[in-house]
Formats: structure tokens, sequence, C-alpha cells
């Protein structure tokens, strides 16, 4: 009984910390900076919802959502099929140096972003892809690939090899078995490294910062610095980016999630 | 229907000491029912892996029906493989898992439909169709991986220890399928296991196999009675042949302190005396005196049978003898028994061949 409480008592405390910070931006996306100005955490009197379109037409809103959107799925389509591939490879197939570039590809984890930057900034001048929503989504599937490799062939090597060999008698190809048992299977450990990776990225800002300058180019978090000024900073409007910002993250979670615990749960091949 | 025959069959696992599959030639005629019988490590798997196509032949030929198919691609060999894992794609259901390869090979849907149905009626899959194979108990997904081979109509089924993970009950009936099944389809199988029950009472030949190369090939009843070395002696039967040190007197064979009335015929002096468990007698046989009075070290009643292990005076391997429902012995006493001479085996101790 005492143990329960305690219990109770701890996932209160931690729900408190984790969704506090998210219940105050939220209130304070309804109501405008002067509101917020005299009382910092007072519950929105009358709600301000015009404030979201109004972030949204009157601040390039839809054209950071939308580069958002492109960058970000581009690079997790690509992100999802070339490192299951990888994995698959892995995890499948004995050949000379496999754990080498196992480890080469593992060990670009380590370095914190900071280091590669200034070497990556110059690579994408020289190859004119600076200031492009390719060059980032490029850079987005190089510094997500080595994690996704990572979840997804340990996933990937729990699979019965008798299964492709049983495709294998079935007459289908390696390419066939790939796709038609290989990546069913493991749909689990997808889903959770498409979710990761999409949330991830959806709210990455040092190479965006770093890697555009143009407004049109920007992406969402960009774009919530806008409303961060040298004098002023319109807190009730980067309030209400960061929750237009998050609808899609959160929508993604919810749709995904239960696949996301099956992921992390793994082992569930047999 | 087809034949399969391997010649000089050799595969060495990359990193690996010895050949695993050394020199193996077999032939395997149309319809046979064939089992390749071993302890793990035998080579048998990685032989019958050699003829599905999924592992690469190191040296030697394999053919089918007289044509060679070394670099033929398993897919193209028309062979299908039951595994002991069972196999089953666990993202598709019953009827997908047994679909599967036909819809690669291009079948109309009717024609798929049709073969299914009539496999999942056979194997009494009919209600299962729908269902995924986490949701089946062991017997029916060995059924199902059963109906994937079936469904196909392939020259040649092998199957991989297909019994090994099912328990006793289920194994004695799905024996019975799988000899009823061959009958029906009257189709080549080859057969993998490290069960002797399986293989004696399933091949209409056994191939046993130990440290990658054959021992002996054989109808399971004659390699029963005339195993060609000890292994063979010691690997079939439960229990297993006794085997004995023995050296050849003038006029007998000498076994510890106990003298049997065999004549040296071309044999080396020391020799190893086999007998068979249920060769052993308690007592005289037909009012000739026992052989040898036996110390009982324990009695371990089966119900049909009772198995007495005794200690023979001057003699290190403990003997093992079958008898009868009721045995009066108790451990400690002394036990005398006779020997049936006409079905013990000499074996040479230095090649481990059987002397004829």
């Amino acid at each position: 009984m005492i143990a329960r409480a305690f219990l109770f008592i701890a996932l209160g405390l931690y729900t408190a910390f984790a969704a506090g910070p998210f219940l105050w931006v939220a209130t304070m996306s309804l109501r405008t900076t002067s509101e917020i100005s005299r009382d910092h955490y007072a519950w929105p009197s009358t709600l301000h919802w015009e404030k979201f379109p109004q972030a949204w037409f009157n601040s390039n809103y839809s054209v950071y959502f939308e580069n958002s959107l492109v960058v970000v799925l581009s690079a997790v389509a690509v992100l999802t099929i070339a490192g299951a591939m990888a994995a698959h490879c892995l995890a499948r197939y004995r050949f000379r140096a496999n754990r080498l570039v196992y480890f080469i590809i593992f060990s670009a984890i380590i370095f914190p972003p900071q280091i590669t930057i200034i070497a990556l900034f110059q690579s994408l001048v020289q190859y004119g892809l600076y200031n492009s929503k390719l060059g980032l989504t490029l850079v987005y599937i190089s510094i997500q690939l080595p994690l996704t490799v990572y979840i997804l062939e340990s996933f990937f090597a729990q699979i019965p090899a008798d299964l492709f060999d049983a495709a294998r008698m079935d007459g289908y190809t390696e390419w066939q078995i790939f796709w038609k048992v290989s990546l069913p299977i493991a749909l689990p450990a997808i889903a959770t490294t498409v979710i990761l990776n999409t949330i991830l990225l959806w709210n990455e800002f040092l190479y965006a910062v770093v890697l555009i300058t143009d407004d049109a180019k920007r992406t969402l978090p960009l774009g919530i610095q806008r409303f961060m000024g040298d004098q002023l900073e319109d807190v009730g409007m980067i309030a209400t980016g960061l929750m237009i910002a998050i609808i899609p993250v959160v929508l993604i979670y919810l749709f995904f999630s239960e696949k996301l615990i099956q992921g992390m749960t793994a082992g569930a091949v047999k | 229907m087809a034949t399969v025959t391997l010649t000089n069959l050799c595969k060495r696992y990359t990193g690996g000491q010895s050949l695993a599959v050394d020199d193996v030639s077999l032939d395997i005629a149309h319809g046979e029912f064939m089992v390749l019988l071993g302890p793990s490590g035998c080579g048998k798997s990685t032989t019958l892996r050699m003829i599905a196509g999924l592992e690469s032949i190191g040296s030697g030929d394999l053919a089918i029906n007289g044509k060679r198919v070394n670099d033929v691609a398993a897919k193209d060999r028309d062979i299908a493989m039951v595994f002991q894992s069972y196999a089953l794609y666990p993202h598709m259901s019953v009827f997908d898992n047994l679909a599967f390869g036909l819809r690669r090979r291009g079948f109309a849907k009717t024609e798929i439909e049709r073969r299914v149905g009539e496999a999942a009626s056979t194997l009494g899959l009919a209600e299962l169709l729908k269902r995924r194979p986490h949701a089946l108990s062991g017997g029916q997904r060995q059924r199902v991986a059963l109906g994937r081979a079936i469904v196909r109509d392939p020259k040649v089924f092998l199957f991989d220890e297909p019994l090994s993970n099912l328990d006793a009950a289920l194994r004695v009936g799905m024996r019975g399928e799988l000899i009823k099944l061959h009958q029906r389809l009257g189709v080549t199988m080859i057969y993998v296991t490290h069960d002797q029950v399986e293989a004696m009472t399933m091949g209409q030949r056994i191939c046993i196999m130990n440290g990658g190369k054959v021992v002996q090939t054989g109808a399971p009843l004659d390699v029963y009675r005339e195993p060609a070395d000890m292994f063979v002696a010691a690997f079939l039967g439960s229990p297993p042949a006794n085997l004995l040190p023995g050296r050849f007197t003038e006029d007998a064979l000498q076994i510890g302190q106990c003298r049997l009335p065999i004549l040296q015929r071309n044999a080396p002096n020391e020799v190893v005396f086999g007998i068979r468990p249920e060769d052993i007698r308690i007592g005289g046989v037909n009012g000739v005196a026992p052989h040898v009075e036996a110390h009982v070290l324990a009695v371990e009643p089966l119900g049909a049978e009772t198995i007495v292990r005794v200690a023979l005076q001057g003699v290190t391997p403990e003997v093992l003898l079958r008898g009868p429902r009721q045995v009066s012995a108790r451990v400690g006493e002394q036990l005398p028994l006779s020997f049936d001479l006409a079905s013990s085996l000499l074996f040479d101790p230095t090649t481990t061949r059987r002397l004829t």
C-alpha cells in the first residue's frame, strides 16, 4: 500500500516535471504577450485562438511548415529504406569486413555535431548545396543513418535465418526476400526508427541554422527563432509557433506509438 | 519423382578445421524415403542443405534425375524443404504462408486456391487458414510447414529434423502421418534426424553419418543387425549394443573371467565383442548352462520390459540387458546370463570395423 503510494507520488512528480513546461507553453500560446508579461503563470482569461491563423499567415509559417515537411519526410523516407537495406545486409550476409563496416557506421554516433559542422559547411558550399533544402536533407540523412542502422541491425539479426532459407526455397530472390520477408517482419523496429527520426529532425535546429540562410527555405525551428528579435521577444507568438510545430510530431507519435512500444520490447519474432 | 545422386560431395566451412562433409556418395532412388542419421555435427544437415541449394558445394557432384545441379539455384531445383523451426512467415496468415511459393511461381489465383485448399484439407488446416502462425500450436505449425512443401508439388522433399520441436506424443503421431504422406505422394524424400527411432521407423533406407563421412547405408533392420562398425552398433538401438573387449584363447573367446565358445576365424587375437541388450538372456537357454554370473548394478523397469545393468568380473564397461516385464533380480545379487552367440558381433579394436 505504502509502496504504491510512493510509486504514485514519484510518477506524479515525474509527470509534472515532463508535462508542466508543455502545458505552460500551451496556455501561453492562447495568451497575448502583454497578458503574459503581466502574469507569467496565469491561466488564459480569454482564449486567443486567432493567434494560430495569425502565426500561420502573417509570419510565413506556412512556408516554414512546408519546408520542414519536405525536408523531414524525404530524409526519413531515405533513412528508412537505406537504413533497413544496410541493416539487412549487415545482419544477414557474412562477408569480409562485415563487422568493420558496422563499427565504422556505428562510430559516427559518438561525434557531437559541433565537431563536424564546419567541415560540413565547407563541403556543402563546395558542392553548391549550401542554403538548399536538398543539402539539408542530405545532411539529415547522414547524421541519422548510423543510429537507424544500429537499431534496425539488432532487430534484423533476431529474425531466424531459416525464414530466409524458406523464402529462397519458395523461389524468391534476395531482393524480394528483403521486401517481402525482412521488411514486414521488422515493421515494429522500422516504426521505431521512423518516429525517432521524424521527431529528432522535425525539431532539429543547429544544422538548419548553420546551413540555411534564405527565409523562404527555413524550417519550422528557424521560423520560431524569427520571433526573437534583438530588441523584442514576442513570447506569445513564440508559444503559438511552438504549438503549431509540435502538432505533427504528436500526431505521428499517436499513430505509431503502439508499434514503437512493440519495437522497444522487441524479440517478438517467434 | 526423382533420383538424387551425390558423388564425392565435400564441404568445408570458411575457418573450419576439418571437412564438414567428407566425400559423401549416395544414390537415392525414385520415390525412396532416405534417412540421414547421425549425432549432431556429423554433417547430415550440411549435406541436406547442399542438396537444397542453400549451401554451396565444395567439391563433388550433385545430380537430380541424372542432371548435374551443382550450380543451379535453390529455387530452380524444384525441391521443397521443411525446417526444424518450421520457418513460417510470422507476418502472413496460414493461407499466405502456403501460397507464398506458388505466387512467386506465377500460378493463377484459382489454381493457388485449389492447391492450398487441397493441402489444407489433407492436413486438417482448413479451419485455420486465416490465422497467423503465432496463434497456432506446435503441431499445427508443423502441419503448415508440411503444407507449404506439399502445395508446391516438388520433385524432392527435404526434411531437416522436422519433429524435434514437438512433444513426444505428437511426434509419434506425426511420424505416422509422414509415412502415410510418403505412401500417398510416392515422391522422393530425404529426411535428416538424430533420432534413431525416427530413422528406424520411417526410413526405407538409412544412411548413417559420423564426422562428415558416410559410415553405413542400408535398410533399417540390416543396419541394425549388421552394423558396419562399432560406431553404428553403439549409435543404433536403445539401449545401444554392449561393446566388450575380448581376447581369443585356443578354443574360446575370453571376456574378463568369462569364456565364450567362439572360434577365432580370421580374427586378430584382440577383438571387441558386441552384443545387443535383447540378445542377453537371464538364466540358461535350452538346457545349456548360463555363460556367466554377473553382478547386478541397477534394475530399471520400463513396464513392457526391464533394463538391467550388470557388471561382469574383469570387464570395465557396464553391460546392459533387456529383460522381460518382471525381473526378480535385486541390486547386489549375482545373476546368471546367457549370450545369444548367433546374433553377437565381433569388431576389430584398431579399425573399429566389424569382422565377418
